[in-house]
């Protein structure tokens, strides 16, 4: 193929030819091989100097000893090379590093928030306990006073108790409840307010995909409070719902709050139908349901809305999700979960800044629609079938084209110092590429191993040590029939075995899972019950555009939930 | 007939490169002497005894074992020294090593060795003499560099950084730099001074390093030109996944 105009041109000449704070960071071009080393330490960056001063007024203040950036290295300071911005990818918000970890990110932490603490429960079950145990005649009528009920009762408020506190509304107006149905008629008679709306948050192809899916079935999106949720964990999310929920029901349809047939319904409304966002890890892990180490790769794709806007782009899809599953794997789950770390982000901001992987995969699609005619085109019946031979094909070109970028560009490794970020972003560039080209995840998987091999190959050197483990041995997994072993990529997740201790993979795994239905243009990845969960412009974060919302994040434009400035002196 | 190792395929100069520093036939290029590497890895001081970690075997009165008979110990085993590191960055820009490399020429032509392969990095953990042993044959050789290459034991990035303007590898601790046209280092592997300056060679033209690295570049010896290497990789990749893939079982 001609040489095509780089994307990462304009990030990389922001990043290595242009002034930024102080870094004296002028001229050159992006594709030299060498450069001036000033070493002017961490005074270069605007975003250091304001944490320099932070800690020392924090010494001060406290007595004791805080953040000095002269403890680096015996006094030897970060910065002895230029520190430099960095690009969100698909957009031109060009932000400082440190604003990418997710502490001084609140945009990365409502993302996190946002998905912890909702969860999904089925309405059918509750109707139907109402209707033949409890002889309560259920109609439209009776959903809507439920759901005003409900969106009382869900952020903290009591019903039928008489004398109780309550949560104040202003720090818990993040939380409420909405529904949707597969059921046309009955989506019509419940009041818009509460209702998700299939047919207009999808187009007309993706919202028949989603109600032949989910049939005439009801259910209930509810996100507790952020407030309550950070004060909690993941495993409280569905406890919360179901409180409220048990005891809207009590009050909507005027119960008995001891009867026996309470118990039935209690189990039927608040457990029966009860859909988490991630299962719950095993005891050595000790994490409960709605925390991210349980949360598969389907279901990230489908909590990212990037599919409801961008569907003649399976590209774009893909790199949302890789961008956001990227950090909260990443950055929040292996990063702190797990390891306690900080260096974490530095693996996650290689995946979705300065446009190095979003130029990898497009140029993919490019190669992909020109060999296999036009197979990288948003379609079903354009598929090119996973064979070996395609995957060796596809995977081979994206990955040397990425392999020679970093050659050609010299700029583009410094950005990418590290061998893992760039491993991760060849192999999620060639794995994304061949599942939007076949529709098959595992197929991408494929494409993901042949790529680490031959990136190891040609520059004698992968990962960390830790890092290529699975990358080594992960190729005798992708289509073994073992059940122990092998799983849709879908299905797989930030706890399967091989994947579950490697920073750097799992929001490329995402982002493969993601394409291979990006690609078809599905309007889910596995599950349609959590994509309709997040299909909702009223929560904080925009699931549509996360990358947008991380750069906004760092801008520090981002308003989150869950603030506690109302009840704590003002400064 | 006698088997004769093959150790790498391809037609190219990186593929011989690699082959040579798998098989341990190098060329020595420079003399580092005892007492600098010593001072240069920063275990010990220079001239000093090794410590120990335990008595020498032979006064250890050690029980009767088959594997102990059938494994003759490394002198450093023998005499108890410690378990110690050499680790070693590699630049990007044609530095005569890459990490797996050191690794495998460390792993194939010493026994008792530990070697860890990251991507800019490349520590190989040893007794500690044994391991000086390494360390001096993959100094002194065409494996290394000393501009392109570094000694480091932290705060190890640059392997993947510009070149400085002077053509020699990044070293945020600034343990080494060029002085005269050669290489010279006063700071021990983490970048703690050291009592002299060791002088380690001339650093290699890029004619010369283009000539002898095991690192494809696009712009030397292209991956994709080297047909027998990537259809290795096609090779091992497409058996290990139709290994995994037995519908029968």
């Amino acid at each position: 193929m001609a040489d095509r105009e780089r994307m990462f041109k304009k990030a990389m000449e922001v990043k290595y030819t242009q002034e930024f704070g102080t870094n004296q960071n002028k001229g050159g071009n992006i594709t030299d091989k060498t450069a001036k080393y000033l070493r002017l330490g961490y005074t270069q960056s605007p975003r250091k100097v304001e944490m320099a001063a932070a800690g020392a007024a924090i010494a001060k203040k406290r007595g004791l000893a805080a953040y000095n950036p002269m403890m680096h290295c015996a006094g030897i300071p970060l910065g002895q090379r230029q520190l430099t911005p960095y690009t969100i990818s698909g957009t031109d918000m060009v932000v400082e590093g440190d604003d990418l970890h997710y502490v001084n990110n609140a945009a990365m932490q409502q993302m996190w928030d946002d998905i912890r603490r909702s969860c999904l429960v089925g309405l059918d079950l509750a109707h139907e306990t109402l209707e033949k145990r409890l002889g309560k005649e259920v109609t439209p009528e009776t959903i809507n006073h439920y759901l005003e009920v409900l969106n009382h009762a869900m952020p903290g408020a009591a019903i039928v108790q008489e004398h109780m506190v309550e949560t104040h509304p202003a720090l818990v107006d993040d939380c409420y409840v909405k529904v949707f149905t597969g059921d046309d008629e009955l989506a019509d008679e419940i009041d818009s307010q509460y209702v998700i709306n299939i047919n207009k948050e999808f187009d007309k192809e993706q919202a028949a995909q989603i109600k032949a899916s989910i049939g005439k079935t009801s259910w209930q999106a509810v996100h507790i409070p952020t407030i309550v949720s950070r004060t909690t964990d993941g495993a409280q999310t569905s406890r919360w719902m179901a409180m409220q929920v048990g005891m809207s029901f009590i009050a909507a349809y005027n119960m008995c709050a001891g009867e026996a047939a309470v118990a039935d319904l209690a189990f039927s409304a608040k457990h029966a139908g009860l859909v988490s966002m991630s299962e719950m890890l095993p005891a050595r892990r000790a994490r409960g349901p709605n925390e991210p180490g349980g949360l598969s790769f389907g279901h990230m794709s489908d909590i990212v809305q990037a599919s409801r806007v961008n569907k003649e782009d399976p590209c774009k899809v893909a790199l949302e999700v890789v961008g956001a599953a990227s950090m909260l794997y990443d950055q929040i789950w292996l990063g702190s979960y797990m390891s306690g770390g900080v260096g974490f982000t530095m693996y996650a901001t290689a995946a979705y800044t300065n446009d190095i992987l979003d130029d990898n995969l497009y140029y993919n699609a490019d190669y992909i629609n020109d060999k296999y005619k036009g197979a990288a085109k948003t379609g079903t019946d354009n598929k090119v079938k996973a064979t070996i031979d395609v995957v060796k094909d596809i995977a081979t070109e994206s990955t040397i084209y990425g392999l020679e970028n970093y050659e050609k560009y010299p700029t583009t490794l410094e950005d990418h110092f590290g061998g893992s970020q760039r491993a991760t972003v060849l192999a999620a560039a060639a794995g994304c590429g061949v599942a939007i080209a076949t529709g098959n995840g595992n197929a991408g998987l494929s494409a993901w191993y042949l790529s680490m091999y031959l990136h190891k190959e040609a520059h004698g050197r992968l990962g960390f040590f830790g890092y290529d483990l699975q990358d080594q041995c992960g190729a005798t997994n992708v289509f073994s029939y073992q059940s122990d072993e092998g799983a849709p990529l879908e299905l797989r997740g930030a706890n399967y075995p091989i994947y579950a201790m490697n920073v750097g993979h799992q929001g490329g795994y995402s982002g493969v899972a993601s394409a291979t239905h990006s690609g078809r243009g599905d309007a889910f990845a596995v599950n349609p019950l959590i994509k309709l969960c997040f299909a909702d412009d009223l929560m904080p974060f925009d699931f549509k555009k996360p990358r947008v919302e991380f750069g906004r994040g760092a801008m520090r434009e981002f308003v989150p939930a869950g603030e506690r400035t109302l009840v704590i002196p003002a400064k | 007939m006698a088997y004769k190792a093959q150790y790498y395929p391809g037609a190219t100069s990186v593929a011989a490169n690699r082959r040579k520093h798998m098989s341990g036939d190098l060329e020595k290029l420079r003399e580092v002497s005892d007492e600098d590497l010593t001072a240069c890895l920063g275990h010990r001081a220079a001239g000093s005894d090794y410590p120990s970690t335990h008595p020498p075997l032979a006064e250890m009165g050690e029980p009767a074992c088959t594997v102990r008979e059938a494994v003759t110990a490394t002198p450093g085993a023998k005499a108890g020294d410690r378990v110690r590191y050499v680790q070693f960055a590699d630049s990007m820009y044609n530095a005569p090593a890459t990490p797996y490399f050191r690794s495998y020429h460390a792993a194939i032509n010493y026994r008792g060795v530990d070697p860890g392969t990251l991507s800019g990095r490349q520590v190989v953990e040893a007794r500690e003499r044994d391991m000086e042993e390494v360390a001096k044959e993959q100094l002194e050789t065409e494996m290394t560099c000393p501009g392109l290459a570094g000694l480091r034991g932290c705060t190890v990035h640059g392997h993947s950084c510009r070149l400085q303007e002077d053509g020699v590898m990044f070293d945020m601790l600034d343990r080494r730099r060029l002085e005269n046209g050669t290489i010279i280092q006063d700071k021990d592997q983490v970048g703690v001074p050291i009592d002299r300056k060791v002088d380690l060679g001339k650093p290699m033209s890029e004619a010369e390093a283009a000539k002898r690295t095991t690192f494809y570049r696009v712009d030397n010896v292209a991956f994709k030109d080297d047909k027998e290497v990537v259809e290795w990789v096609h090779r091992v990749w497409e058996l290990r996944t139709r290994y995994g893939f037995q519908p029968k079982n």
